[in-house]
């Protein structure tokens, strides 16, 4: 865990952010906008799988995925910011169990992504038309995202007040 | 009075109790609410503007049932949040504009709403009409600023520093 957190701080981030003090609320507001982009598309793909907003073919959500991973690559810049620029060092999120619950439920959201991807299940689903209803096994995915990405934001808020975390599971 | 609403037992229990369910969840599910709203409201925008376009501008009216869900979480979560917290944020100025613009960026989706996308002759066609293209750059500019202001309203210090309010 400790060589973990050095190799995660890095002392010119710690510097470039204390400099500027309009850089953290830069990356946080970056944060949130790559956060709704991800939410916007999760949504709008997601629901359509799970038979809300018929009158759209689901593969015209298709360009919207790319737009997502940007989005989610925008987050991931802020979070190293976040993490390798923190006054304290990186211990304070590497040790920290809502950050730790946080990256555990985006690993769950990407691989069930790449699974949707690279099992084939993309094609079928992409090829429903409007007012089609996609397989059973896409709702499976559907769910799983909407239930990881909300995981990831509840963890993500929670990372301050990680205290009432261990309160809650007695910790 | 703003200590009087600060005071009210919903507002000493956001506030004070040490419950997972309380402060962290509310905010948690303003976080929430706003990633709907936003990203939804940015998601018609993006269409109109050219992106994803096999997604017919017909079925964009349908997106609003959810953006209102998203809305209610906000209001009731936003609410308890400022009930908390009234003697600070009622008396910031970034918050007021951060509500301003929430109104405005609302009110934009609206009329998006009523003036085009409700027009079954409007939407008809592939094209975009040209003011529902520029409304849409509004939306996407107004709502971008809503959560600048949001985002802002943690570091009151910093606004007053660099605009002197």
């Amino acid at each position: 865990m400790h060589s973990i957190s050095t190799a995660l701080t890095w002392p010119w981030m710690q510097e470039f952010v204390n400099t500027y003090g309009w850089l953290w609320p830069l990356f946080e507001v970056v944060h949130y906008t790559g956060m709704s982009l991800v939410v916007g598309v999760v949504i709008g793909l997601d629901l359509r799988i799970l038979g809300l907003y018929k009158a759209i073919p689901i593969g015209a959500f298709k360009p919207l995925v790319n737009l997502a991973i940007l989005g989610f690559i925008l987050n991931l810049i802020g979070g190293i910011v976040f993490v390798t620029g923190t006054n304290t060092g990186a211990e304070f999120y590497v040790e920290n169990l809502s950050f730790q619950c946080k990256v555990v439920a985006m690993a769950i959201a990407i691989a069930n992504l790449l699974i949707f991807r690279f099992s084939g299940l993309e094609h079928r689903v992409y090829a429903v038309p409007a007012g089609g209803i996609a397989p059973g096994s896409a709702k499976t995915v559907a769910w799983i995202s909407l239930v990881s990405w909300t995981a990831v934001i509840i963890f993500g808020r929670l990372l301050m007040y990680n205290d009432t975390l261990l309160y809650f599971l007695g910790l | 009075m703003l200590q009087t609403i600060e005071d009210l037992s919903i507002g000493v229990w956001v506030r004070e109790s040490p419950s997972i369910f309380a402060y962290t969840l509310v905010l948690s599910l303003h976080a929430i609410g706003l990633a709907i709203v936003l990203g939804l409201n940015a998601l018609i925008a993006l269409r109109l503007l050219g992106v994803a376009p096999a997604i017919p501008l017909s079925a964009l009216r349908s997106f609003y049932g959810t953006i209102w869900f998203g809305f209610a979480i906000n209001a009731i979560s936003g609410g308890m949040l400022f009930i908390a917290s009234a003697t600070n944020m009622g008396t910031m100025s970034v918050f007021w504009i951060k509500m301003a613009a929430v109104a405005t960026g609302m009110i934009l989706s609206l009329r998006l709403k009523s003036k085009f996308l409700d027009d079954p002759t409007a939407t008809a066609g592939g094209a975009v009409p040209a003011g529902a293209r520029s409304m849409a750059k509004w939306s996407l500019a107004v709502w971008f600023f809503a959560l600048i202001a949001g985002r802002m309203t943690g570091y009151p210090e910093l606004i007053t520093r660099w605009f002197g309010i």
